[in-house]
């Protein structure tokens, strides 16, 4: 009987019951996906931690080391199975060249590394414990993308050659919030680019019984052995290398969350309409003595079989998308044996799904004990569904043309009803809005001043490794001193130097020393250097330092320690968000690189200065500086416009998908009152626009709060996503075009189509059908 | 008198194949300017098809019906629309109110669509009606709010609003006791005394003694049609007896 029952309302209501299964459908492969994924990521982090034999203890440490001091240490207490001191050569990025690549603008603390003996092994991509031979280079898998490396490339640190063999897996600097990345190279190499680097140490612990890690640190501190550096721990390797994937399945659980309760939805709509449907019938059932678990039966068959064939199409459809969501794991951690685990976790997922939504159904089926038998037989109607807002009727209305005034009239008096799709409506406007609002914010000029640019027109870079550069950046400066259209210019010369922080622990900053009066740019906080102990930090390397306008940093310049005062704060995004601005005279010694900015009096003549000076400087790169924007910031650019494009598709297609079903429900709710407008005569073409002002009047509650919203959360949202980068202090600059007239526009005409096309259906309702004698 | 509805040979039947079920079987019928026609019958002989034939609510599939000297068979989804807003007033068993709008709005709502066209107070109109209907005092109450006598009275008002020339009711006592019954009839008749043609669907004798033609319905034909006097508010009793005595002959 179930059966054809089920039958029987599945084809009387077919496109509901579609985009329900297909809903279903959806938050089933989202949340098996997150349970395959779960399964796939603890089980290859494991086996990473295990094969590469991560340290339980690291302490890093810059400076002059006492290894008999540690060894007596370690030889002390009982818990420790081993301690290694590995030495880690910290070589500037700018010195690193891969492919065509420099890893000038990395932000990572890039270094050499030798094969460990004991523990803390590094591995090739399958997973084997490598040892380079001479001019052989290993590289952190994390550069392999990013900077579209092969094996085989060319690569030169320091001016001396390398063949890159192969990639690493570090499980102890795998992920990107590591700070530091191992390459690996020969002991001999590493021995020969010794004079090129600072060295620093890693001093690692395996221990016994790891969970005892505590009384170690305890142990460790109280020696006062060395410390001056990050302390790393097991628990902190296994989180950092997880914190990329488990942000997606984060993601993942969060979409399917929102799926599923737009199904629940569907769902609610459907089968509240259903039960006022056949309110009369339940009063009888219950008259003749069925109990209210027989009467639930009828009704919980249906969305048992929709829920059973979504979750099983959900299930199939995630183990065709799981290789694409794996790639990074496997690549990262390599892939584990977990297929059958990760299958049962992908089944208990989807299960999951099922109870929640019968458990749902059931709930919602609790109705059915408030209808009392006697009120339905009676009355055939449930009384609770009726009135409406008192203050706004139809007779007190004189200028509204009739169909909206209804259509207005009913969104008020069913808020409840509507408030499920101004949720949605409100969601979608901010999901197209705050993407765009971010790209056009970086995307436009005004950004450069936060980007730690200032506004000038040409950009003349000379590295540090040319021949005599001193005396080319001096010719350089003196050929544009004479050119007539170079209006003001500014020499900047970037070295790196150690600074000394508040709590001794010792860093390499790189700093830009000249004027920086001449360019100005947006301070965050306090001002441009001036006097010659003063510096500017960018907001980054600040938060790292700790340091704020106002402290004292000591640098360490020529040998000696020269305290300086910090001037500023700015935003910064070149050279990975991390430099500082100083104005103390320096000579050509070491220099990393010397940066010559230009404004020009005539802003046309940019292109053809360009050309002349790249002709006469080869040694230079010379750029416009909207082209020097591009290339830094260019993929960010590019990925957040990606982001906003596919957010306008994500959105749209959620408020017309949500629009057209609600509006398919709403009409199927609605057979009975259109019924009635139309034996007393409504055409249909009444009956549309009085559903086309409702969907409009929603719309437009939705789009003035989705907006509001955007302009409020939203900036809050991106302006994190921003000062990640480098940049502080954001503000939404808002292309009104597209944001208050394009974006609306195409949201208004996406959703009325969509709700014309939902309530299609009306035309075909029958009077004399519904209104029943 | 002049014909206001024509029904010419009309057939309408339900399903298809083998559970096709003729419900009119080329029933012909014509109703007058300002005429009061009750239709009788059991249960499944057509009477309320021949209603929603002749009010162009529902198709049908051979025949004609002519209204006012327009085919509604052949008219637009349109044409028909607007015939039944401005020419027909409709008075249903159950009370066929929109839930979320008072009395008072309910009432307006068939003129509410032209009424700027027409210029025309509909909010006056609606009190004049309700309070000859006598029930002035109900006009914000919710539906659920009033008694079912209440709500058909003024469904009523609702159907006169555009001032057509024939209310067409559908067992508008049916769900009522005697004595709000006799109270809607006296209604109907007022209505139909100032000059509206009146069409009334009924089981109930002392309802179809109110009209001044009865046409007797079964299985899907006409098969006797009796004339009453006009009425003159005297002698209710003779002309129930009358019709009882006819449906006990016809046996329906």
């Amino acid at each position: 009987m179930y059966f054809r029952l089920i039958r029987q309302d599945i084809v009387r209501s077919k496109a509901i019951s579609l985009i329900t299964t297909l809903f279903v459908a959806a938050s089933a492969l989202l949340v098996s996906l997150a349970a395959i994924l779960i399964v796939h990521l603890t089980g290859s982090l494991d086996a990473l931690m295990t094969e590469a034999k991560a340290p339980h203890y690291m302490q890093m440490h810059a400076g002059d080391l006492d290894v008999a001091r540690l060894e007596a240490f370690a030889a002390r207490n009982h818990n420790i199975e081993a301690l290694q001191v590995v030495p880690f050569l910290n070589i500037d990025g700018a010195r690193i060249s891969i492919g065509e690549h420099t890893l000038a603008d990395s932000v990572q603390d890039n270094g050499l590394s030798v094969q460990n003996g004991q523990f803390d092994f590094l591995l090739d991509l399958d997973g084997k414990v490598v040892a380079p031979s001479d001019g052989e280079l290993y590289v952190p898998v994390s550069y392999m993308k990013p900077y579209q490396l092969e094996i085989g490339d060319q690569a030169y640190i320091g001016g001396r050659p390398f063949v890159v063999a192969g990639f690493l897996r570090d499980a102890a600097m795998n992920s990107s919030l590591a700070g530091s990345k191992r390459f690996l190279v020969s002991d001999r190499d590493f021995e020969a680019l010794k004079p090129l680097g600072n060295m620093e140490y890693l001093i690692e612990f395996r221990l016994k019984d790891p969970s005892r890690l505590g009384e170690l640190e305890q142990a460790y501190l109280a020696a006062g052995l060395e410390m001056n550096g990050p302390t790393v721990t097991h628990a902190l390797f296994r989180l950092m290398n997880a914190i990329s994937d488990g942000l997606m399945i984060g993601v993942l659980l969060l979409v399917s969350l929102l799926v599923v309760a737009i199904a629940f939805m569907c769902i609610r709509f459907t089968l509240l309409a259903k039960l006022e449907d056949d309110y009369r019938e339940i009063g009888v059932m219950k008259a003749i003595g069925l109990r209210l678990s027989d009467i639930k039966k009828i009704y919980l068959a249906k969305y048992a079989a929709i829920a059973a064939v979504g979750a099983a199409l959900g299930y199939a459809l995630s183990f065709a998308f799981q290789g694409m969501l794996l790639r990074n794991i496997r690549l990262f951690m390599g892939g584990g044996e977990h297929a059958a685990l990760a299958t049962a976790a992908g089944a208990f997922g989807i299960l999951l799904v099922f109870a929640s939504i019968t458990t749902y159904v059931n709930r919602v089926l609790n109705r059915c004990r408030k209808i009392s038998a006697v009120e339905a037989l009676r009355f055939g109607t449930s009384p609770d569904t009726a009135g409406g807002s008192r203050w706004f009727t139809l007779s007190g209305n004189r200028w509204l043309s009739a169909n909206i005034l209804l259509g207005v009239k009913d969104v008020f008096s069913r808020r409840k009803l509507y408030a499920t799709m101004l949720a949605v409506l409100v969601l979608s406007t901010f999901i197209l809005i705050v993407p765009q609002n971010l790209y056009h914010t970086i995307s436009s000029r005004n950004f450069i001043g936060h980007m730690g640019i200032g506004n000038y027109d040409l950009r003349i870079q000379v590295p540090g490794s040319v021949d005599q550069v001193a005396d080319k950046v001096a010719g350089i400066a003196e050929t544009l001193g004479d050119d007539p259209a170079v209006s003001r210019m500014a020499v900047l010369v970037t070295k790196a130097f150690t600074a000394i922080t508040k709590d001794g622990t010792e860093q390499n900053i790189k700093v830009e020393l000249g004027d920086h009066k001449i360019f100005p740019i947006a301070y965050v906080t306090g001002q441009a250097p001036a006097r010659n102990d003063d510096i500017a930090l960018s907001s980054i390397l600040a938060d790292e330092l700790g340091a704020s306008v106002g402290d004292a940093l000591t640098l360490l310049v020529a040998g000696g320690e020269k305290v300086m005062t910090v001037t500023g704060i700015y935003s910064d995004i070149t050279n990975g968000g991390k430099t500082a601005k100083a104005t103390f005279p320096t000579d050509a010694k070491d220099m990393l690189w010397t940066v010559i900015c230009v404004k020009l009096a005539e802003p046309s003549l940019v292109e053809v200065r360009v050309r002349e000076y790249a002709g006469k400087f080869a040694y230079a790169k010379i750029s416009d500086i909207d082209e020097f924007v591009a290339q830094t910031f260019g993929s960010t650019i590019a990925s957040v416009q990606t982001a906003s494009r596919v957010a306008i598709v994500v959105a749209v297609a959620l408020a017309v998908l949500v629009t057209l079903l609600f509006m398919k429900m709403l009409v199927a709710k609605d057979r009975y009152p259109i019924a009635v407008m139309k034996a007393f005569g409504y055409t249909h073409a009444d009956i549309e626009v009085q559903y086309l002002s409702r969907t409009l009047l929603v719309l437009i509650i939705g789009m003035a709060l989705g907006t509001l919203l955007a302009n409020t959360l939203g900036e809050l949202l991106a302006g994190m996503v921003i000062a990640s980068f480098g940049a502080a202090a954001f503000h939404f600059s808002v292309d009104p075009m597209s944001a208050y007239v394009f974006s609306p526009i195409l949201m208004t005409g996406s959703v009325l189509l969509a709700a014309w096309a939902g309530i299609s259906g009306a035309g075909r309702i029958r009077i004399s059908d519904n209104i029943k004698e | 008198m002049k014909k206001l509805v024509t029904g010419e040979r009309i057939v309408k039947s339900y399903g298809k194949g083998a559970e096709r079920r003729v419900v009119l079987d080329g029933v012909s019928v014509d109703i007058h300017e300002g005429e009061f026609v009750a239709v009788m019958g059991p249960s499944g002989s057509g009477k309320s098809t021949l209603l929603h034939a002749l009010s162009g609510m529902d198709t049908i599939d051979e025949g004609k019906v002519i209204f006012g000297g327009r085919e509604l068979t052949s008219a637009s989804e349109k044409e028909l629309a607007e015939i039944r807003r401005t020419q027909m007033g409709f008075v249903f068993q159950q009370p066929t109110m929109l839930r979320n709008l008072n009395l008072l709005d309910n009432i307006i709502l068939p003129a509410l669509r032209d009424h700027r066209k027409h210029g025309t107070d509909l909010v006056a109109r609606a009190r004049m009606l309700m309070k000859r209907a006598g029930i002035s005092e109900l006009e914000q109450r919710d539906i659920t709010q009033v008694s079912g006598g209440q709500l058909q009275r003024a469904g009523i008002c609702r159907a006169l609003m555009n001032r057509p020339r024939i209310v067409f009711g559908d067992e508008p006592t049916g769900a009522l006791n005697s004595r709000a019954s006799q109270e809607i009839m006296s209604l109907f008749a007022e209505v139909n005394a100032e000059g509206t043609a009146v069409m009334l669907v009924t089981h109930d004798a002392r309802v179809a003694a109110w009209a001044e033609r009865v046409l007797f319905m079964r299985d899907g034909r006409i098969v006797s049609e009796l004339a009453l006097s006009r009425r003159d508010g005297t002698g209710m009793e003779a002309r129930v007896e009358q019709v009882a005595r006819k449906m006990i002959e016809l046996n329906v």
